[in-house]
């Protein structure tokens, strides 16, 4: 007798567990995988969707087997997404020069004459081929500095959506505003534009110094850093540069925790979440780019343009706390979804 | 004394906490409760649904790593040529740690779907598995020798003195082996899913937790979990060694 109770809790246990592994009505289950294993799961049928950056999201599309069924123009439109940011504030010529060869990086990107070249350093920087890259470029704006207003939107929602777990108190500032004006330092922005609007060959005095900056991988939205080399813009402010690559923006916060980088384009939902949640002492000098990334499906499964038919589903981010997470939040909450794992 | 024992741990902790980013015994109390039945906003789920899914695929992997392991180590002891043929096999494998199985694992099992879990099965099956047959070999092999022989001078049949001798004194091994097994599978669970992405286990919810940042609390109460678990566990099984085995 006594052994069947033991037996029957032990199957309880199982049956249980079995059960959390059915996914509920309502619900998106969310899984966590670099955007290059992304597309090849797609592919697979081991995901539904995913939500990814550029150049993913087209080589998803252009492959034949996955279908955007929202950009993140439509879910949040002119959204802040990567950034440039350094623990390094307090020096003004590192961040002069550094703000200075982003500038004119993200300038000779916008610039149309240089649109061949521009195609091949994004090929070169992605890997990509020439069709998926200008599928891509057409869905990404190069900005040099976020927009401020929209940009707090990412505080608000992470505080809202439970992520953040100190308040900016806690980190010694007075106030929200106050602590937002160390975060968002755009003075050294204001100083080179202003320089650069007098004169367009301005140049800031050479720092003779070496600075460790972290990327992600394959992110076409930091095409800028990859031209700022290219286009030697580092060496003439005097600056070597180490590259260093992460998985993903959280990742990248790590490498600053660390000490790894003094530098780093990274998107602004992990900036401003691991900033606070960690006291990582960052401040955004620039920005990278706005919008460029979408939620892809895959074309022979039965998502059809609508949000809520991804209740469900398995949808793939590339990490807890990234600009896509942070994306796919906000549509879930329109649809009345829940997130899970 | 055993609450005494308590009590210095308690202290030891505040003791650390002070001098240290470790967040305090009743923080971690307080959050521990609060996400045994509420999910955590970022994973959306419970720390009872996490532990349920690590246990779902320990279990399954246990089992599997027994039903092989126990009849192999009884019959390999009892089989003086099989001893010969296994013996060398296993303590060749053993001393590999479940984890170090991990990449090969990924490779090995690519073509199938959900590559990640079938790999996690694999590695709790190969930290169950070692254990436990050791455990039954080494029981299966010292049955006392004057029982066999004056079986053998009863001339009963080889069938019998398995059953009747040698099944017995094995069920010891059994018992240990299970329980040894299990609890070096929970442990390899848990290592397993903080590697890779695993969707849920209360090794990704320490991961996630630790990535996502600000969040040692949880972290903490994440561990508790895991202790908690492997301590029912194991009781649950000393009390099921008192049913089997009576006499002991």
């Amino acid at each position: 007798m006594k052994r069947l109770i033991a037996l029957a809790v032990i199957l309880a246990v199982i049956l249980t567990g079995c059960q959390q592994a059915g996914v509920e009505k309502g619900e998106i289950r969310v899984v966590a995988m670099s955007p290059r294993d992304m597309v090849e799961q797609l592919k697979l049928g081991e995901i539904d969707a995913f939500v990814a950056w550029e150049p993913f999201v087209s080589e998803a599309v252009v492959n034949g087997n996955g279908k955007i069924i929202a950009t993140s123009a439509d879910i949040w439109p002119n959204h802040p997404c990567c950034v440039v940011a350094t623990t390094e504030k307090d020096n003004t010529e590192l961040v002069t020069a550094i703000v200075w060869a982003h500038v004119k990086a993200t300038r000779f990107i916008n610039n149309p004459e240089n649109r061949e070249k521009v195609i091949r350093y994004a090929m070169e920087f992605t890997g990509k081929s020439r069709e998926v890259i200008e599928a891509a470029m057409t869905r990404i704006k190069f900005v040099e500095y976020p927009d401020e207003e929209e940009f707090v939107k990412y505080y608000e929602n992470l505080e809202k959506g439970g992520y953040l777990k100190r308040s900016v108190e806690e980190l010694g500032y007075e106030s929200e505003d106050d602590f937002l004006q160390d975060f968002l330092y755009k003075e050294v922005y204001e100083y080179v534009n202003g320089k650069l609007a007098e004169n367009e060959s301005w140049m800031p005095e050479k720092v003779n110094k070496t600075v460790r900056i972290g990327y992600l991988t394959a992110d076409l939205h930091q095409l800028a850093f990859y031209v700022a080399i290219k286009e030697g813009y580092y060496e003439q402010v005097g600056l070597q540069v180490e590259a260093k690559e992460f998985a993903n923006g959280v990742m990248e916060m790590e490498g600053f925790k660390n000490g790894e980088i003094e530098v780093g384009y990274l998107g602004g939902a992990p900036a401003t979440l691991k900033r606070i949640n960690d006291n990582i002492r960052i401040s955004i000098i620039a920005g990278a780019n706005s919008e460029g990334s979408a939620i892809v499906a895959k074309d022979v499964s039965s998502i059809e343009s609508s949000i809520e038919e991804l209740a469900g589903k398995k949808v793939a981010i590339p990490g807890f706390g990234t600009v896509q997470d942070f994306l796919l939040r906000m549509v879930a909450e329109r649809a009345g979804l829940r997130i899970t794992v | 004394m055993r609450l005494r024992g308590a009590i210095l741990l308690t202290f030891l902790w505040y003791l650390i906490s002070a001098f240290t980013d470790l967040p305090l015994p009743h923080e971690v109390a307080e959050t521990f409760f609060i996400l045994l039945f509420n999910s955590e906003p970022v994973l959306g789920k419970t720390l009872v649904q996490h532990a349920a899914a690590s246990l779902f695929r320990v279990l399954t992997a246990s089992l599997l790593a027994f039903s092989i392991a126990i009849p192999l180590g009884i019959v390999s002891a009892w089989n003086r040529s099989l001893t010969e043929i296994v013996m060398p096999m296993v303590e060749a494998l053993r001393p590999i740690p479940p984890l170090a199985w991990i990449p090969l694992a990924y490779v090995i099992f690519a073509p199938l779907p959900n590559t990640v879990q079938v790999s996690q099965i694999f590695i709790v099956f190969v930290g169950a598995f070692f254990p436990c047959f050791v455990s039954v070999f080494d029981y299966s092999r010292n049955v006392p020798e004057e029982l066999l022989e004056m079986a053998r001078v009863f001339r009963a049949p080889e069938r019998l003195i398995l059953r009747d001798i040698v099944l017995p004194h094995s069920l010891q091994g059994v018992m240990s082996g299970v329980r040894i097994g299990l609890g070096v599978g929970w442990m390899s669970i848990i290592a397993a899913e903080m590697i890779a992405t695993s969707g849920e286990g209360l090794g990704y919810f320490i991961l996630v937790m630790y990535e996502v940042g600000g969040r040692t609390a949880e972290i903490v109460a994440g561990m508790a979990m895991i202790g908690t678990v492997g301590y029912f566990m194991n009781w649950l099984l000393l009390k099921a060694e008192r049913l089997v085995m009576p006499w002991r």
